[in-house]
């Protein structure tokens, strides 16, 4: 009846954008496809693979030594943690037993990674949604700790910092102050981040009940690290399966129970004050001994396969190897990304939300594309 | 100004067209400087320090001067002055590029609406009491005339104001939809919506120190935020000490509404770098980008110079009416002064450039909340509360 | 009633804003002339960097006192390369019991500077130096040899002039 009055109806359509992978807040090469109705997210769809350089393969043709470096290259931002599980993989599967005092140091190293990783997420994280002055605190602080890894083995972020059995050397004279003096910086330096956000209402606004991921659906995807322990899961692999010296270190798990991004803040935050404290505990009771273990010049594997996983800064970072019969490289290497398993979370957590929250989620996943795409 | 020929009043009114624009030109590259540092000091940087090129010949020698700068006291803050002159040549000399789907005609209009909006409101803002100087009898045709701080003082100033101020908005929504392309697209939207939401509460506030004094002119206001009677067409006027409450309030709702209107920080949705990568001026390279960037900037000292002038004292010292209290006879501080108006204006850029550097990002409908639901009934309330006093005094 | 003058009075902002202020204030009144200084910018390369001891540079061939190659082309340096960028080919020379690298290539465009060839050598005779200016023009000139054009096996890049301090030119 009214057919000829259509022309007065708005004809809507939605709208497909391409969030990356050249965007400034898509930390990388991620591509994210978009719905867009208005600006209302409806559909979103994580394209990955820009960043694909056949890690697992080249590993495979590697030797056992040889295949730690390749693993620097992974999460970039937490090279050490990285490390950590190659090492102590290999060293599951070969049965070596490592020196007390490595186990300390490597504990030590990878909880300053911890932080430095959750660091650069703050800052990451804060600029996307606006802030800009986190940014350079983080980044002042995360500093010290990248000068105490030049200092322990010459490189600040592709660090190769383990050795198959323990360290390459000792630590050098020194780092014990540097370390001392990291700890009382980051301790006036989170204030600081927690002046600038904590309180803040638009943080507050742009964070709050935003990308909501409940611990059922966290659980079913399989999320690990902050954003399940942020969903109220108490589930670490330092608690859960110690390795390192986690077992005789004192901490607490960081748990919330709301399940959004303010949530995983406070859960960061609160995961970078326990490192500091395992920091600390290292740190004073760092046994004497030696940091290396006898092993052969050549490892030669029987037929055997080993998973092992450890906490790296984004969730559980885990290593599986195949081995062949006299095999001195992994016949197949596998890599548990953690970051890969997570961004499965991004559809369920924006879809329905705005194109801002889209931003704050993927920060707030803490996604890192060298990692993902291996 | 009755003793003015035709001739003089339409040379005069150029030249102070001319030194205006001037003043625009050579106070926006100092904006963005200072920007550039504020920014860089507030993150424990320095900010820019160098110029790149080589280490030999101009660009060299400047380098090795700005080194030695450093070392000074004053002027290691003015360390990288020479980014500003290379920032414009920079503008001027890109390549200009047209998308090819881009409305053409509109994708270069949209521009210089923006621009054209902002200059023009910069006309009728009084900068100075007194003249500035006068033309020494030698000069040809405006020869023993005063040089005035204001273009046209207008007695509607504020009016127009509002009113030319709102076409630039045009500027921004045109140029994101003749780009033809998403994001400028969604950024071209944000604005349309930020900008008419907080054009009211912006009105609002403005409308409180007009209700208090009837007037809308620049200099009449002046005069009534020190404290002296003043005649307008509303009948005689003087402040009361109570005033000082809505003004006081009035400034900061003001202020907030300034951040969103010029797309500032906490308000920059419609070019939120990390969501809609350069918002509505993606597309747009060399001057027509420059132009929005100008535009913007000249946006910034219409908001800083209206809140000096209606909120801030004027040309006088002390904010908010207190100037009262310093009778005239003291020396520098009791006078209106044109130096006092640019101090206002620069703390006021100043605090822009600290907001920038503190806070987030407001989400869009996060924004629209805060227009509608808290800014536009409070400054009704205010309002309200201007009018009571102005009623019982 | 609270919460609404929470929301009127930004209390919140102003902590933040007075932690930027202060900042900003310390770093104006210091910037580049106090001894102890609040922001954290190095000024490359007018300022060296400091670099810690282990650092991880280019690889380079070290001599004895006497001034011969301490190289013996044992190969394990080539053997535990992850990148394979090392070649090199055995020779004699006059007066030298033991084996003499006649070339040794070192391809640092796919070096990964992970030191594992350092760690290797038995014989102390390859090291990291502390030069972390690895550009050149060319790409060829990534390709390093005991004689180079641009750098060699054995003396520092002239990029690297200016930003290893001396006494870290080992």
């Amino acid at each position: 009846m009214f057919v000829f009055l259509e022309f007065l109806v708005f004809k809507t359509e939605e709208m497909e954008i391409n969030l990356g992978p050249q965007h400034p807040s898509t930390h990388g090469v991620l591509r994210v496809k978009l719905r867009l109705d208005g600006e209302t997210v409806v559909q979103c769809t994580p394209i990955i693979g820009y960043l694909h350089r056949g890690v697992e393969k080249i590993c495979e043709n590697k030797t056992w030594f040889q295949g730690q470096v390749w693993t620097d290259r992974m999460d970039y931002v937490a090279a050490v943690t990285n490390n950590l599980g190659w090492a102590e993989g290999v060293e599951k599967l070969f049965g070596i037993q490592v020196p007390r005092r490595a186990h300390y140091v490597r504990t030590l190293l990878a909880e300053l990674n911890r932080i430095a990783s959750h660091q650069l997420w703050l800052a990451t994280h804060a600029l996307d949604i606006g802030a800009m002055t986190v940014f350079l605190y983080c980044f002042r602080d995360r500093e010290a700790i990248l000068d105490i890894f030049e200092a322990f083995c010459g490189a600040r972020l592709t660090t190769t910092a383990f050795r198959i059995g323990g360290l390459r050397e000792d630590v050098p004279p020194g780092m014990d102050r540097m370390v001392r003096n990291f700890l009382k910086a980051f301790s006036t330096g989170i204030e600081e981040y927690e002046t600038l956000l904590s309180e803040n209402r638009i943080w507050k606004k742009r964070t709050v009940g935003v990308a909501k991921l409940q611990a059922k659906d966290a659980v079913a995807l399989g999320i690990t690290g902050p954003v399940l322990r942020a969903a109220g899961v108490p589930y670490d692999v330092r608690k859960a399966f110690p390795s390192a010296a986690y077992a005789e270190m004192d901490f607490q798990i960081a748990t919330r129970p709301e399940a959004d991004t303010y949530a995983r803040y406070l859960v960061r935050l609160e995961e970078m004050r326990q490192s500091a404290r395992i920091v600390q505990q290292c740190l004073d009771g760092l046994p004497e001994g030696p940091v290396m273990a006898k092993i052969p010049k050549i490892l030669k594997s029987e037929v055997c396969e080993v998973y092992h996983s450890i906490e790296a800064p984004k969730g559980e970072l885990g290593y599986y190897f195949v081995g062949e019969k006299g095999g001195a490289n992994p016949y197949r290497m596998h890599v548990r990304a953690p970051s890969f398993v997570n961004l499965q979370a991004l559809p369920k957590m924006t879809e329905g939300n705005l194109l801002a929250d889209v931003i704050a989620a993927i920060g707030t996943l803490d996604v890192v594309l060298g990692e993902i795409d291996r | 100004m009755t003793a003015m020929t035709l001739t003089q009043s339409f040379v005069t009114a150029l030249l102070q067209i001319v030194v205006l624009a001037l003043f625009v030109f050579v106070a926006v590259p100092v904006i963005v400087f200072a920007e550039r540092k504020v920014i860089g000091y507030v993150q424990l940087r320095l900010g820019y320090t160098r110029i790149a090129g080589g280490l030999h010949g101009v660009t060299g020698g400047l380098n090795r001067l700005m080194w030695w700068m450093g070392k000074l006291p004053f002027f290691s803050i003015l360390r990288g002055f020479p980014s500003f002159i290379a920032d414009g040549i920079k503008l001027f000399t890109k390549e200009d590029i047209v998308p090819e789907k881009a409305d053409w005609w509109v994708f270069h209009f949209a521009p210089a609406i923006s621009v054209v909006a902002a200059f023009t409101v910069l006309g009728i803002v009084s900068f100075s009491p007194a003249p500035l100087w006068t033309w020494p009898a030698a000069v040809p045709i405006v020869g023993g005339l005063p040089f005035a701080g204001v273009i046209s003082d207008v007695n509607v100033g504020l009016l127009m104001l509002v009113g030319v101020a709102s076409v630039g908005v045009y500027g921004i929504v045109l140029g994101g939809w003749a780009s033809n392309s998403k994001y400028p697209l969604l950024g071209g939207l944000r604005s349309a919506a930020q900008i008419v939401s907080y054009e009211v509460p912006l009105t609002f506030s403005l409308l409180v120190p007009v209700v208090l004094s009837g007037t809308l002119n620049f200099t009449q206001m002046s005069q009534y935020l020190s404290g002296a009677p003043i005649q307008t067409s509303a009948g005689p006027a003087q402040m009361p000490a109570l005033a000082i409450l809505p003004l006081f309030i009035g400034f900061f709702i003001y202020l907030t509404c300034g951040f969103a209107e010029t797309n500032r920080v906490p308000f920059d949705l419609p070019e939120a770098e990390t969501e809609l990568v350069a918002g509505f001026h993606t597309e747009y390279t060399g001057m027509k980008f420059g132009l929005f960037y100008l535009a913007e900037y000249a946006n910034m000292i219409i908001v800083a110079a209206v809140a000096a002038a209606f909120f801030l004292g004027g040309h006088h010292f002390l904010p908010f009416g207190l100037q009262r209290f310093i009778p005239p006879s003291v020396p520098v501080v009791g006078g209106a002064s044109f130096g006092w108006f640019l101090l206002w204006m620069a703390l006021i850029l100043f605090s822009y450039l600290w907001v920038r550097a503190t806070l987030p990002r407001y989400r869009y409908d996060q924004l629209m909340h805060v227009g509608w639901k808290w800014l536009i009934p409070l400054s009704l309330a205010n309002l309200c509360l201007a009018a009571l006093v102005r009623y019982f005094a | 009633m609270a919460s609404f003058l929470r929301t009127l009075i930004p209390l919140d902002i102003y902590g933040g804003m007075k932690l930027t202020g202060k900042y900003f204030g310390k770093v104006l009144r210091e910037a580049n002339r106090a001894r102890i200084r609040t922001h954290v910018v190095c000024e490359y390369p007018e300022v060296p960097v400091k670099l810690q001891p282990r650092f991880r540079g280019r690889l380079t061939l070290l001599k004895d006192e006497q001034g011969e190659i301490k190289c013996i082309c044992c190969l394990a340096c080539e053997k535990i390369c992850p990148t394979q960028v090392i070649t090199i080919e055995k020779g004699k020379k006059e007066g030298r019991k033991l084996p003499y690298p006649v070339r040794y290539d070192f391809e640092m465009e796919r070096c990964i500077f992970c030191e594992f060839c350092v760690e290797s050598c038995g014989f102390d005779s390859i090291i990291l130096n502390h030069q972390f200016e690895l550009a050149a023009y060319n790409r060829e000139d990534f390709s390093i040899g005991m004689e180079g054009r641009f750098q060699n096996m054995f003396e520092l890049s002239p990029v690297a002039r200016y930003s290893v301090a001396e006494e870290a030119q080992r």
